[in-house]
């Protein structure tokens, strides 16, 4: 509250005076966010700030993620970033992690279906010690035997755990149909027949093919500034190889649309997964489906699914939709999960909504709270330091402006209801769903009955 | 685990949880090299015994906006089990002045966040919103403290969700369920043995009536705690309490009357084989003093478990999985908080061909080691130098000091239990821990306080 009062007598005494106020202050831009080039040509944005004694850096290369395994490599980004931190340099495994954990060091990696990451979270007392952990470890790791078997004993003991999931396991089958023929099908995480036969060749080589000084994207936030981090990242980043040996993946339709498939298990609810067709990241619709997902499903209480399924039916405990937005296939997703006995009506339910919102507009209020919420929220997301630099990760990752965040409240503005109409009808295709159900419901027309889960064991 | 632990650095991959907690515990801790109090809270009380605790943090001109009922689901009456989480759900289905689902609709208008959670011990609602409209989330939780007034057939529907929500959580994954059964065999004749969510039989009888009576027992100002994080100070935050707060009236709030545990002299080993579990499991838990019953030991045991299972080179996961190879992984974890007494777990995955009696064995042995020789000083010091660490990072929260203050606050303890913890940790001594693990985690003189080994398994042997 005392900051708005500041800013309202600067602003006063700075127009009184009849000088020309250069806008740009940062106090008018969301999140003040600096674009960084090293001397190397690396691009990293930061968002620097004092208050606590925090660096938190992010970085991704992207195209680097599980899609690049063969079926008979599945899981080799799970290993490999379960092993990159397991010994590099002179410190051997234990060494290495003891070194982190005795300086508050937290230095973990992970990959989706895209891109391979990590993040670096240390206090500023440990820096030196973290950014040559850092360095080690994404350029020398040792990849012992030791260390590896350890690390597939365990991502094993996981698949093992996941496996006994129902919402894991509806959710398997669904990628599993619903990118049907494409990489992206594939297990993500491994499989237990995967995992054990993984060498330290395969971690090798994945390494040097794809985190690779091309794709490279970096963030940073916290108490560290421009000129320090520029010095950083040529330090740690400039050895790895120049180019990437990704090939292309071509795009993907989502597949199965109109398909109902169920593995039965012996359990009181049934899980609901749904893909239905989405829309790209650089679509001129982007705004539009926001605001249509948040209406939809996407809002919790107040939307529509939420309202229908379960304020007013009490179905379920929790009904989602959500825009799914991956490099080569776009997809929106409902899941859910109710009783046994009304997983049919929850179901038709869901294609219902789907309807209403191709033939009917939202009404004003619908989207004047979407808007107030997407827009009202954002303060929320900076919610710590690498919360932060999460954020502005993800747009650099998407192509986004440096001034994204000024103009997002705009586009969501100038959102209308016939927008949100003329989206939903082009898009929405409720006869079109590819469903996964994991359960014993009753009286749906299943398509496939599933006995093996796909690419788990 | 301690509210300050959550906020330790850890690598992910070596954290796995098992028990699925109904409720969120976070800890937010505000910088603590070379300050005397961790947070300087300040608090105060209004006339109808509301207490008010204000951390300040004005980071971003947000706020986080806390009431902690100290009541929970240890305090419903016998055969009404899920009657205090039944009641956190129906106070979002209409009060003064608002239609059902209205609350947490124009939090989100307002572009709030907010939720609500039950524990055994107490009950909390929050919203996390921008400074501005603190004065309308106050109104509207003040009013709700009061003037909850669900229609009828909000309570029938939104028994159906409770149903639901108890089959997604628990009923659908057998591992879920056979926690509550190791819970129950873990506190004999007490309320802790029943789950918080309730039994499926005893919610489906549930009744407004008895939401109701459960409602005018307990919500009552005297009887709760507004905390506040975020961009305001107390000059500021005074009026705007005194407005939404001031007018409600106290009444007297029965004494809590739990039923307590009888001395027995066995252990216990419990056995699940279900063929929805595919990945043995070896579950060790053990009954603990909270910090509000035995602070001295509970501040033993917090630096203990940072020793045993801090992290990959600390003793249990270097000795059984690095150096023995006999888990995949394993973690041991302590609850310090509750009014009554409190859990002591540990989890492990037996790696292949090796027997779950030869991995039970080698963990109790870990168990006797300390027992036996205690903590070296080296491990001590750096489990310590980790968890006040950890108080700097507990900082970076948006919400962190409001759940800490009001988990422990709403617990038994005091406002400087959490001022000066970081001094507190740093000064347990390794007797300290020798004797409460003596007394507390030791497998061969359980002490009359049965501890349960439970094994999950797959079908087939």
């Amino acid at each position: 509250m005392k900051k708005s009062y500041i800013k309202i007598i600067i602003f006063t005494v700075l127009f009184t005076m009849s000088v020309h106020v250069n806008t740009a202050l940062a106090s008018d831009r969301f999140l003040d966010i600096q674009e960084v080039k090293t001397t190397n040509g690396f691009n990293a944005w930061l968002v620097e700030d004092h208050t606590l004694p925090i660096i938190s850096i992010k970085f991704s290369f992207k195209g680097a993620g599980s899609k690049n395994a063969t079926k008979d490599k599945q899981g080799i980004t799970r290993l490999l970033s379960s092993t990159l931190d397991e010994g590099a340099g002179n410190y051997d495994s234990q060494a290495f992690q003891q070194a982190l954990l005795n300086h508050s060091i937290s230095l973990s990696y992970s990959s989706n279906r895209d891109h391979f990451s990590g993040e670096l979270l240390t206090l500023t007392k440990y820096k030196d010690k973290a950014f040559e952990l850092l360095k080690l470890s994404i350029n020398e790791p040792t990849f012992s035997d030791d260390a590896v078997m350890r690390m597939k004993n365990a991502i094993s003991s996981n698949i093992r755990n996941k496996i006994s999931n129902p919402e894991w396991m509806a959710y398997r089958v669904l990628l599993d149909k619903a990118y049907s023929g494409h990489p992206y099908a594939l297990n993500s995480g491994g499989t237990l027949t995967t995992i054990p036969s993984l060498s330290r060749d395969d971690l090798i080589n994945y390494k040097n093919n794809y985190l690779t000084k091309d794709s490279l994207v970096i963030s940073a936030a916290g108490d560290i500034n421009a000129s320090e981090l520029a010095i950083l990242i040529d330090d740690i980043f400039s050895h790895l190889p120049d180019n990437s040996k990704a090939s292309n993946i071509p795009s993907i339709e989502i597949q199965n649309g109109g398909n109902i498939f169920l593995y039965e298990l012996d359990i009181p609810q049934t899980i609901i997964e749904i893909m239905q067709p989405g829309i790209d990241r650089s679509s001129p619709d982007y705004f539009t489906a926001q605001l249509l997902n948040f209406i939809l499903g996407g809002g919790g209480f107040g939307s529509r699914l939420t309202e229908e399924l379960r304020e007013k039916r009490g179905l379920t405990y929790g009904v989602y939709s959500s825009f799914s937005m991956r490099d080569h296939a776009d997809a929106m997703t409902v899941s859910t999960s109710t009783k046994n006995e009304t997983a049919k009506e929850c179901l038709d339910l869901i294609q219902s909504e789907l309807n209403k919102l191709k033939v009917a507009l939202v009404s004003d209020k619908e989207l004047s709270n979407a808007k107030s919420y997407l827009i009202g929220s954002m303060p929320l997301t900076l919610s710590s330091t690498s919360n932060i630099t999460s954020l502005i990760h993800n747009l650099q990752i998407d192509d986004m402006p440096l001034d994204y965040l000024d103009t997002r409240a705009n586009k969501l503005n100038a959102v209308t209801k016939e927008d949100i109409k003329m989206l939903a009808k082009k898009l929405l295709a409720p006869e079109q769903l590819t469903i996964s159900l994991v359960g014993k419901p009753r009286g749906i027309n299943v398509t496939e009955s599933i006995t093996e889960l796909p690419n788990a064991e | 685990m301690t509210p300050f632990e959550f906020y330790k650095v850890n690598s992910s991959k070596y954290l796995f949880l098992i028990f699925c907690q109904l409720f969120l515990i976070l800890g937010f801790i505000n910088k603590a090299d070379a300050q005397e109090k961790i947070f300087n809270a300040k608090t105060y009380s209004l006339d109808n015994g509301l207490q008010v605790v204000l951390i300040e943090n004005h980071r971003a001109p947000v706020v986080t906006h806390m009431v902690w009922y100290k009541v929970g689901a240890a305090d419903e009456p016998r055969g009404k089990s899920g009657i205090a989480h039944f009641m956190e759900h129906l106070m979002f289905k209409g009060s003064e002045g608002l239609a059902p689902g209205d609350f947490s609709k124009i939090v989100r208008s307002l572009g709030g966040q907010d939720n609500a959670f039950t524990s055994q011990d107490f009950t909390s609602y929050y919203q996390s919103i921008a400074v501005d409209y603190l004065p309308e989330v106050m109104k509207m939780e003040a009013g709700r403290m009061r003037g909850m007034n669900p229609p009828l057939e909000e309570v029938s529907s939104e028994r159906l969700v409770i149903l639901e929500e108890r089959k997604q959580r628990v009923d659908n994954n057998p591992k879920s369920h056979f926690n509550e059964q190791i819970r129950y065999a873990l506190f004999p004749n007490h309320p802790y043995g029943t789950p918080v969510i309730g039994w499926s039989h005893e919610i489906k009888a549930l009744l407004w009536e008895d939401a109701k009576a459960f409602y005018d027992k307990w919500y009552r100002p005297n009887n709760a705690i507004l905390i506040i994080s975020g961009d305001i100070t107390l000059e500021e935050l005074k009026p705007l309490v005194q407005k939404a707060y001031g007018n409600l009236e106290p009444s007297d709030i029965p004494d809590r009357q739990w039923t307590s545990m009888p001395p027995l002299p066995g252990n216990y080993e419990i056995t699940l084989k279900h063929e929805q579990i595919k990945q043995p499991t070896l579950v060790f838990i053990f009954r603990t003093p909270s910090a509000s019953q035995d602070k001295e030991a509970s501040l033993a045991l917090e630096v203990f478990q940072e020793v045993m299972s801090g992290g990959a080179s600390t003793r249990l996961y270097k000795s059984l999985v690095v150096d023995k190879k006999l888990a995949t992984n394993i973690s041991l974890s302590y609850d310090s908080l509750g009014i009554g007494e409190t859990t002591l777990s540990i989890h492990a995955y037996p790696n292949k061909d090796v027997e779950l009696s030869q991995l039970k064995l080698e963990v109790l042995n870990e168990l006797r080691e300390v027992i036996l020789n205690g903590v070296k000083d080296q491990e001590l010091k750096e489990a310590k130098t980790r968890m006040i660490d950890a108080s700097i990072y507990a900082r970076d929260s948006l919400k962190g000091a409001a759940m800490i203050f009001g988990m422990a606050l709403a617990s038994g303890l005091s406002i400087d239990d959490i001022e000066y913890w970081h001094k507190n940790i740093d000064s347990v001594t390794p007797q300290q821990i020798q004797d409460a693990v003596t007394k507390y985690i030791n497998p061969d003189n359980s002490n009359l306080r049965p501890y349960i080994v439970g094994y999950m398994l797959p079908e087939t042997d």
